[in-house]
């Protein structure tokens, strides 16, 4: 009886620590934006510097004397790539933390569980990173928006490029989870579109976090291809790389690995990068040429001392989309910054970007090209490199109410 | 869409073994380490995919001190691999040595609390990016096989291998150590009874585990990524292994090792979709039709 | 005696159960998860303080039950109450399936075996797209309107809680408990008096199951949604961890270490994102400072043998 009673009186002595809630904002108090991202494991080297872009934007921002003259705050959470965990610090995030806005997230699952509780709360989130086409498609609603790209936009970027070259077999090579399966078959649908005399010659499906590819490499030269269209990314990237190299692999079959030009893997391969490899990449630090992409990369690299790999250009478009359209709405009102968001246009880092009204995709495309040596940098850069802007291979506004059911 | 055609071309075929056997030798050697600390010590080491990832990262640290002399690489593979030796006693000696007397239960949550630890610590003192180190030079080209390339380094791991296991074998059967290691394995009452100090047994044992895993890291890290999260994987597919060739058991071990290399290299042929299953329906077969595993001892401990 | 215990015992949980209803909705919600793996810890514990049979793969179970509710409602748009009820029905019968050959093997045996069917369950999750939405998890799970309100949530868990707390804890007071005991300290000698050991354990084995679909189903409809991870690994390692630190070998010792473990995770994450060497270092504190769980400390005193000999209290 007694220990029932310590334990009665243990549990509410929890329950009162717990019940001491923060006191509710004022007006004057600082525009709270939630950042949810999985800060460890192979999401880190994006996630990581995507911080590190938000809190530059932030202060940035903030040092011109804010939005509406009211400070931007960061508060960020780790999601540890778990779609239940990222739902219950979106949670904490809207109902502890009483943020204005969410925004962040690189784990595709994460991304469309959280834009759950987004609609529940009427809380808007700007996904920053993760590319499942779902979100802004079938599962898309009033508050959820994406300032990057999707698979759906980079498939097919691809496919029109690849249309171009004499490569008629094709051989795909991707993660095995949603994200790579729905790359691979956004590409192939393009390309057969565009191509009808292509064929696919064989599929290799590694796991994600796969450390050896060697039986993947074997089965793909086997079938001798023209170009293997891959969707393998970070760490695993590294991994095929590195192991496919000494078969000869590079100098049999072409490769374009999407999302692989990007700084996070082409930095930690150096001079070991196969040049003339094709690649898509996020973001480089030395393409546009513009006034914004080089204040950018300067102020990066004095905060940092490194170049910015693509994860800070992620997060630092979000923000600034975040913050204009807080300025356009003249508000921190949801209803009314979601309709500023629409059809909001802002000066990036990629150039001039927009968020169609109606389905909430930015219009963000890909840089392409193919891997050379570069004097000044002791890593590969993207030589021949094409921007595809997102406007030319994003779904219809038919296709979208086709996917939602709508007419 | 199962095409045993591909199966028609020797080289290709050969080349497929060569590639299961590569995985199988690097399992082997993170695995050994495992299934030596089971079998003496009587502990499940969580943590031993958690000393893998610190082998990769020391040699990955060594190896940029040294970076451009050709022995950068062999240096990097001693000392990341002996720093892990050191770790393994610390953890032992510190850790470990008090929980001896209790439940399994309590050794496994320490060993799990350490992968949460060493985990966060490699994430903290390295930093999120991916690293990677160069393959030895003269290891880094390939040699023609039924006239297909296959990688110098891959072929140096396969004898690698077998070397390893061999010098176990010959610890285990031809020393002094090796005896007593056999005797604790047995009994660990009677390893007491005749004299030896079982606390010293123990951390060497721990430490030989403990560099094998770290050996397994350095040897693997120029042909991956070094990544925070590298540990998992690892842990998981040794745990298969030494489940399927029978806890504590070597030999049992090597076999596992082969046989999940080349089930992993000629199943993802026929089915590419599915290889997230093999090793599970694998590990479910072995311990339905053969608990203690292929090689193991039938008693449980 | 036993009707002023049950009062005690019954304004007790009352009280405590009314609190969170008076907090913020944040608090309300926590209370509703902890409420949850409150009870998936105890369905656990069946298991492993009163069957001392570790499971590593109750994630299996936890996520065939968030599944079979999720994909009833969603998917096949049958009533919420057969939906929820089916639950624990399919986590039972899956867990009658893998039981029937676990519960062959002893010690670390049984733990990998369980382990390696629960990898084939999330393998499954994960892999088939057609039906759970392979990775991305089966999003939007329709919940009725009725519990919407996540305090209507919160009574509907309280409900379900103390009602199967209820029956498990006359289960363990049952004659089955204690030949669950019996066979847990002996097995041997349990066999030796006439106790048909297996059939103990599997009956122990397919009630944890099917109680840990429960908590599964109770726990999709509070996060809309069920995911590969409901049946991963380290989902059975989370509830290891709770009922070890709240302590296996008493009743609610394994509720009150979700409490701890929850309620410590949302404190530290909003300051650290490196909560896992916070965890490590909880753990190490659980096995050299509090062995036997937070409960055995604090009601049986720190110089206790680890492990009670008799009946957990």
């Amino acid at each position: 009886m007694k220990r029932l009673m310590v334990l009665v009186g243990f549990m509410l002595m929890v329950a009162t620590v717990l019940g001491s809630a923060p006191a509710p904002a004022a007006a004057q108090e600082p525009i709270k934006i939630g950042v949810i991202y999985g800060l460890g494991g192979a999401a880190a080297p994006y996630t990581k510097p995507a911080v590190t872009g938000h809190e530059m934007a932030v202060e940035e921002i903030n040092g011109k004397g804010g939005v509406l003259g009211r400070k931007l705050q960061l508060v960020v959470r780790d999601d540890q790539s778990k779609p239940d965990v990222g739902v219950r610090e979106a949670r904490d995030l809207i109902l502890k933390e009483k943020v204005n806005f969410l925004t962040g997230i690189i784990h595709s699952g994460v991304a469309l569980a959280v834009s759950e509780v987004a609609k529940e709360y009427k809380t808007i989130l700007l996904v920053s990173i993760a590319k499942t086409a779902a979100l802004t498609e079938d599962k898309g609603h009033r508050y959820a928006f994406r300032s990057t790209s999707n698979t759906l936009i980079e498939g097919r970027a691809a496919a029109i490029l690849m249309a171009q070259q004499p490569f008629k077999r094709y051989a795909i090579a991707g993660p095995d989870y949603e994200y790579g399966h729905r790359m691979g078959e956004d590409f192939v649908t393009q390309l057969k579109k565009l191509r009808p005399d292509v064929q696919i010659v064989t599929e290799v499906w590694p796991k994600l976090g796969e450390r050896d590819f060697t039986p993947h490499i074997n089965a793909l030269l086997q079938a001798k291809p023209d170009m293997v269209f891959s969707s393998i990314w970070g760490g695993d990237h590294i991994a095929f790389v590195k192991q496919a190299k000494p078969y000869g692999f590079f100098g049999k079959t072409q490769y374009l690995a999407i999302g692989q030009g990007d700084l996070d893997v082409v930095v930690p391969l150096g001079a070991e990068a196969p040049e003339g490899m094709w690649v898509s990449s996020n973001y480089t630090f030395y393409h546009p040429d513009s006034p914004a992409n080089r204040d950018f990369v300067a102020k990066y690299k004095a905060r940092t001392g490194d170049l910015p790999p693509s994860g800070a250009a992620f997060a630092y478009t979000s923000t600034y989309f975040l913050a204009e359209a807080i300025r356009k709405a003249k508000s921190t009102d949801t209803e009314k910054v979601v309709d500023a968001l629409e059809g909001l246009t802002v000066e990036t880092v990629h150039g001039p970007l927009t968020i169609r009204a109606y389905d909430h995709q930015s219009n963000k495309g890909q840089y392409f090209g193919r891997l050379k040596k570069a004097p000044e940098y002791p890593f590969l850069i993207i030589g021949d490199l094409q921007y595809i802007g997102g406007e030319k291979t994003m779904r219809t506004l038919d296709e979208v109410k086709a996917l939602r059911g709508q007419k | 869409m199962i095409d045993l055609g591909i199966l028609g071309d020797p080289a290709f075929v050969a080349v497929q073994c060569l590639n299961g056997l590569t995985q199988a030798m690097f399992l082997f050697l993170i695995a050994s380490g495992l299934t030596l600390i089971f079998g003496v010590l009587g502990v499940l080491n969580f943590a031993h995919g958690s000393l893998y990832m610190l082998g990769a990262y020391l040699s990955y640290t060594i190896a940029s001190l040294f970076v451009g002399r050709p022995s950068a690489f062999w240096v990097a593979l001693v000392l990341g691999s002996l720093g892990v030796a050191l770790a393994g006693g610390l953890i032992e000696a510190v850790f470990l040595r008090p929980v001896y007397r209790r439940e399994e239960l309590d050794q496994l949550l320490v060993t799990y609390a350490l992968v949460l630890i060493i985990g966060d610590v490699v994430k903290f003192a390295w930093g999120p990016d991916n690293r990677s180190i160069s393959r030895p030079a003269i290891l880094a080209g390939s040699v023609l096989i039924g006239g297909r390339d296959f990688p110098t380094y891959n072929l140096v791991v396969i004898a690698l291998g077998p070397l390893v296991a061999a010098a176990l074998w010959l610890l285990l059967t031809r020393t002094q150590f090796g005896r007593l290691i056999r005797a604790a394995a047995s009994d660990r009452e009677m390893v007491g009874v005749v004299g030896a100090d079982v606390s010293r047994l123990f951390t060497g044992v721990f430490v030989l585990g403990a560099w094998l895993g770290g050996l397994g890291g350095g040897l693997a890290a120029p042909v991956g990524a070094i990544y925070p999260g590298m540990d998992v994987e690892v842990i998981a597919e040794s745990f298969i292994v030494v489940v399927v060739g029978g806890m504590g058991s070597l030999t049992g071990t090597l076999l596992g090792s082969i046989i999940i290399g080349q089930l992993n290299a000629f199943g993802i042929l026929f089915f590419p979709r599915f290889a997230l299953l093999f090793v599970y329906v694998l590990m479910v077969v072995v311990l339905v039709v053969r608990p203690w595993g292929l090689l193991g001892k039938p008693h449980t401990r | 005696m036993v009707l002023a215990r049950r009062t005690a015992v019954a304004t007790a949980a009352t009280a405590l159960l009314a609190v969170p209803l008076g907090l913020p909705k944040f608090y309300l919600l926590l209370a509703t998860e902890i409420l949850i793996m409150g009870l998936f810890a105890m369905a656990f514990n069946l298991l492993l303080g009163y069957g001392g049979m570790v499971s590593f793969g109750h994630a299996a179970f936890y996520g065939v039950g968030a599944y079979t509710c999720g994909l009833l409602l969603k998917k096949a748009d049958v009533p919420f109450a057969v939906s929820f009820l089916a639950a624990p029905v399919v986590a039972a019968a899956v867990a009658l399936v893998f039981g029937l050959l676990c519960i062959r093997l002893t010690r670390i045996y049984f733990s990998m075996l369980t382990l390696a069917f629960s990898q084939i369950v999330w393998a499954i999750a994960f892999k088939w797209y057609s039906l759970t939405g392979g990775d991305n998890g089966l999003i939007g799970i329709p919940v009725p309107s009725a519990l919407a309100d996540p305090r209507a949530l919160y009574l509907f868990t309280v409900a379900i809680v103390v009602l199967v707390g209820g029956l498990l804890w006359r289960l363990v007071n049952a004659p089955f408990g204690r030949t669950l005991l019996a066979v847990r300290e002996n097995a041997e000698r349990a066999e030796f008096v006439g106790i048909h050991v297996r059939r103990v354990q599997l009956a122990a084995f397919v009630i944890s199951g099917g109680v840990s679909g429960l908590a599964g189903a109770l726990f999709s409809l509070f996060s809309r949604g069920a995911f590969p991870d409901y049946a991963y690994w380290t989902k059975s390692a989370e509830v290891l961890l709770m009922t070890l630190l709240g302590g296996p070998y008493v009743f609610l010792g394994p509720a009150l270490g979700a409490a701890i473990l929850i309620a410590l995770n949302s404190i530290v994450t909003s300051f650290t994102e490196y909560w896992p060497v916070v965890l490590g270092a909880v753990l190490l504190m659980l096995i050299y400072v509090f062995p036997g769980g937070v409960t055995r400390f604090f009601l049986v005193g720190p110089t206790a043998p680890a492990r009670a000999p008799g009946e957990p209290r």
